[in-house]
């Protein structure tokens, strides 16, 4: 038993796959053999051939001019999209105005009784705490333009989202439809999706909603797709034994039988659309995210975490509200909860018609605690003495800038210089070793289609810093993990950092590194390390404590040593949770690397922050495009047969 | 009396698979084993040409390993899945002609099933999941409510109606099963081994429970079950299945006593005879002069009872039915039995003891 249990991970599996990879290098290599010396005869050069490029931006160009001229004028404007932007913008507007008509005090109020109906109390004291310290920061008003525009975008992605993911659950042929194009959108970087919603809607509201419900939607489908099909089959069967008719199967059994895994979709969709509607501050969503981006394009480190703060705040309690919700599902319903509500109710009206015959609806401006400037103060200190000349260990300064020359550069240069079909060939050979020709296939055309958009050298340019980033998430990620996963205590400490970092929108990871390491390519690098390195953490060390406890138990009866039981038995058990790690790592990373184009990470997100600055759509669209290649090839290449169910980060 | 079986089958096949409509209707298929079937067609026939008669008031077992087809069977009876071909017919009238409707009628009213994993809805409490069948045929909540509260009392879960199946043992749960079944009043319960995922003890529990209910009520009852000792407890008949052909039908005593095949003898093989066989088979006729000596036993009383009368007056024992002595039984063809050294009685002789 012992033997059988231990052996063959080490033994049989690596020997199985050599042998496969094997084949697979194998037949590449005869395909590289014929079609290399063909290419490089016809368009030999290091860069991509400008022979084989296709100019978009002219076209793109007309159509975007097009949409201006007629956007007043076309039908399709007119009674489309016209009313689509008309409703969001009254909608938002509604919401913003029902929120200052209620006034702080009974925001607040509201956030809190909501929390404690939904989650106890301690949540609605956090929930209540954080709101005033929205106020306190002298942020209350661009925390309102926020949540409105989220109330708006969560509830139109909650709609779309349903009625797609019924579709799906409910029908085999959309669910084969669908799948892939979810499955797909969850892995491009939220920047991709702004240009697109700018080019039809302008910069505004209406595009910063449309492009949050773009984004925030597919979690809420694939999870209520989920949902419905992970539903007991047998209850189901029990149910139809019954007579039931269609309806009644979906209404009382289906739809509450994924009653978990649609609060869970809600959770992701609002963290998703908290992240989205802060990004979306660069076309225009306004509110928080906009403070922290005119912050940071003056590199006011101050201002910028002003704003910062309150979108963490919102993103903690949001999380932590909704996910307590989740929990309480299955647990004994409280008598009388329908009481709790009423008084919760009641409570809100209270204290706002209490704000409003008191007259301090709006948040006083004596009790706004400036913090801008004590942390700029901080920052000048920083500069002044840690950016540089510390002794021995240097500055952070010192350190980016090592950081650039030492290892962005040459990953750079190393890959420009490389022929362009060896970057083809290194593709298809990864992807097709870890994968199956399919995703190897979809790899070298995503790849491919980034040289015919003609921003070869940009993309190789987000490429190094991608791999430089992930390759030191990974180490770092993986021994952290690897500690967590052989130390209760580190993983209990762990959990509640993780649990933090996990939540907070992409966009706030900015803020820290500029104050630490200015701008550059280094600082949308470690942004971007600082972001995935919490999920890595946390797949690797749950891929480890889910190894069969059989194998472990086995294998020390055998003798062996905890630095053999990790290398023998534990490692290549967690063979898939790695490569998960691995997968969600570059795209985590890539989401960072392009919003770094904001703190000057050049490449492909200075194109696309470019294209909307200056209205040059065209540049824009063709970075955001080049952007989606990137995601799907880096996706792609890690991506073993199947993708299982992952944990939305 | 009425004589129309409650379930009449004929002929049934259910064959998963490309094009599986073939396979019933072509000889040379049909004489494939299971294995060469699927080599050939890529189908697999979970049920082969099955024909019986339930008959109203009695517990017909299906019994079989797993993969037997015996579940299939049973979810083919209310269509739960589509059969391939063959007949069905409930109380005369062809289920298989059922349009949508008529066949959400069946399954309301007419048969109710109990499941092996339960098949409870986790969000709601044991009397919601009670009255489930209720809610679906359209009850208003008190009335539903109030005929599950009858029903969960007479399954012995009084005190528990508010609480959640997740809060219940396993025994718990498949009371509640039982009576979501027994709500809708139906005039035949399915269940499909309801009781293979329960601890030893609480079996045995359920087993007495179905007995019980079945001794309050008299309901008709398809029971499918694995477990060779429960299908002899509770059958008044057993289908005994193999590779979805049933290959003996008869009542517990002719499985055990007389197997049509080595299968059967094989599975059979160590079952307490002695609990099985009854004295009706056992005994020989009397010799004259024996009329009046001995202590008397019931023609279906089992054999190990006979044992017992028989070693307690340490002299053979009179059969005695409607007080007539109609035969005989003594330690020599006990022992036989035991032993299983005596003759089998002619089987064939179907004769369900609550024949009406």
């Amino acid at each position: 038993m012992a033997t059988i249990t231990a052996n063959p991970p080490r033994v049989g599996l690596p020997g199985l796959l050599k042998h496969r990879a094997v084949h697979k290098l194998l037949l590449l290599a005869l395909a590289a053999a014929v079609l290399v010396p063909l290419a490089n005869a016809r368009w030999a050069s290091g860069t991509w051939p400008s022979a084989l490029t296709v100019d978009f931006s002219e076209p793109l160009a007309k159509a975007s001019d097009w949409i201006i001229d007629n956007r007043d004028s076309h039908p399709l404007f007119l009674y489309f999209f016209g009313h689509v932007s008309n409703v969001v913008v009254i909608g938002v507007r509604a919401v913003y105005l029902t929120f200052l008509a209620v006034g702080w005090a009974g925001v607040t109020a509201l956030g809190a009784l909501v929390a404690w109906r939904v989650a106890g109390v301690k949540l609605a004291l956090g929930t209540g705490a954080a709101f005033l310290a929205c106020g306190l920061l002298g942020m209350w008003v661009p925390t309102m333009q926020t949540l409105a525009l989220m109330v708006v975008a969560v509830l139109a992605s909650v709609v779309v989202g349903v009625v797609l993911g019924l579709a799906a659950g409910l029908s085999d042929r959309m669910d084969r439809v669908l799948r892939p194009v979810l499955d797909t959108m969850q892995v491009l970087p939220a920047f991709a999706y702004l240009l697109p919603v700018v080019l039809i809607f302008g910069i505004g509201v209406p595009a910063a909603v449309l492009a949050t419900v773009v984004y925030a939607a597919p979690p809420m489908a694939r999870l209520t797709s989920l949902g419905l099909r992970g539903a007991d089959k047998e209850v189901l069967e029990a149910v139809e034994s019954l007579g039931s008719t269609a309806r009644q199967r979906l209404l009382t059994a289906r739809i509450p039988l994924a009653r978990k895994e649609l609060l869970l979709g809600l959770n992701q969709t609002i963290m998703m659309a908290l992240s989205m509607a802060v990004i979306a501050a660069v076309i225009g969503a306004g509110g928080l995210g906009d403070r922290v981006y005119q912050a940071l394009a003056s590199v006011d480190v101050g201002a910028a975490l002003a704003a910062g703060i309150p979108i963490v705040l919102l993103a903690v309690v949001l999380d932590r509200v909704t996910g307590a919700a989740g929990e309480k599902l299955g647990a004994e319903p409280e008598p009388h909860s329908g009481r709790g509500w009423l008084f919760a109710l009641a409570g809100v009206v209270v204290v706002a018609v209490a704000g409003r015959l008191a007259g301090r609806l709006d948040w006083p401006d004596s009790w706004v605690v400036a913090i801008a400037e004590p942390v700029n103060r901080a920052v000048d200190w920083m500069t002044a003495h840690l950016y540089s000349g510390v002794p021995v260990v240097g500055g952070t300064a010192d350190w980016a800038g090592h950081f650039t020359t030492w290892v962005l550069d040459p990953m750079r240069d190393g890959l420009q210089a490389l022929p362009w079909w060896s970057v083809l060939l290194i593709v298809a050979a990864l992807a097709w070793v870890i994968g199956t020709w399919r995703t190897a296939l979809t790899a070298v055309l995503a790849m491919a289609a980034i040289g015919v958009l003609g921003v070869w050298k940009p993309s190789l340019d987000t490429l190094s810093q991608v791999l430089a980033a992930v390759a030191v998430t990974l180490v770092v990620g993986f021994a952290v993990g690897i500690a967590a996963a052989r130390s209760d205590r580190l993983e209990r400490a762990l959990r509640p950092v993780l649990d933090v970092f996990q939540t907070m929108p992409q966009f706030v990871y900015l803020i820290p590194v500029v104050a630490l390491f200015g701008v550059g390519r280094a600082p949308a690098v470690a942004a971007a390390i600082v972001y995935a390195l919490p999920a890595v953490v946390r797949i690797t060390t749950q891929g480890l404590r889910q190894v069969d406890p059989a194998a472990l138990e086995s294998s020390s009866s055998l003798g062996a040593t905890s630095w053999q039981q990790l290398k023998q038995v534990q490692l290549p058990l967690a063979r898939p949770a790695l490569l998960l790690a691995v997968n969600q790592g570059l795209v985590l990373v890539l989401a960072v690397v392009v919003i770094g184009g904001l703190v000057g990470g050049g490449a492909l997100g200075y194109d696309v922050v470019f294209g909307l600055a200056q209205g040059d759509l065209a540049t824009g669209l063709v970075a955001g495009g080049a952007i989606v290649c990137l995601g799907l090839m880096l996706d792609r290449v890690t991506q073993p047969t199947e993708r299982r169910a992952k944990k939305g980060a | 009396m009425d004589t129309t079986p409650v379930f009449s089958v004929e002929g049934l096949w259910k064959v998963f698979g490309p094009k599986a409509d073939r396979v019933p209707g072509d000889p040379e298929l049909t004489a494939l084993d299971p294995a060469e079937l699927r080599s050939r067609t890529g189908c697999t026939a979970a049920v082969r040409d099955v024909s019986f008669d339930v008959r109203k008031g009695e517990v017909f077992v299906v019994m079989g390993l797993s993969g037997s087809g015996k579940s299939t069977l049973v979810r083919c009876l209310t269509r739960l899945i589509e059969p391939t071909a063959g007949t069905i017919a409930i109380d005369g009238e062809d289920v298989r002609a059922m349009d949508r409707s008529r066949l959400r009628e069946l399954r309301r009213h007419r048969a109710a099933m109990v499941f092996q994993h339960f098949g409870l809805l986790p969000h709601r409490t044991v009397l919601d999941n009670v009255a489930y069948g209720l809610e679906i045929q359209g009850l208003g909540k008190a009335e539903r409510r109030e005929r599950a509260a009858e029903v969960v009392t007479k399954v012995g879960l009084e005190g528990m109606e508010h609480r959640r199946p997740s809060q219940l043992s396993g025994g718990q749960r498949q009371r509640v099963g039982l009576a979501r079944a027994l709500a809708v009043d139906p005039e035949v319960l399915l269940f499909d081994e309801p009781f293979s995922a329960l601890d030893p003890l609480i079996r045995r529990e359920m087993q007495e429970e179905v007995v019980r209910l079945h001794h309050e009520e008299g309901r008709t009852m398809v029971f499918i079950t694995h477990d060779l000792q429960e299908a002899l407890k509770l059958g008044d008949r057993i289908a005994l299945m193999r590779d979805g052909r049933v290959v003996q039908l008869g009542t517990p005593e002719e499985i055990v006593g007389s197997p049509a095949d080595d299968y059967v003898r094989e599975f059979v093989r160590d079952v307490p005879r002695e609990q099985v066989m009854t004295v009706r088979t056992a005994m020989r006729r009397p010799s004259a002069g024996q009329d009046g000596s001995g202590p008397a036993v019931r023609p279906d009383a089992t054999v190990s009872e006979a044992i017992e009368a028989v070693a307690r007056a340490g002299a053979p024992a009179r059969v005695v039915d409607k007080g007539r002595c109609v035969g005989v039984v003594d330690s020599d063809t006990l022992l036989g039995v035991v032993a299983g050294t005596e003759q089998p009685a002619p089987p064939g002789t179907e004769q369900p003891k609550e024949a009406v």
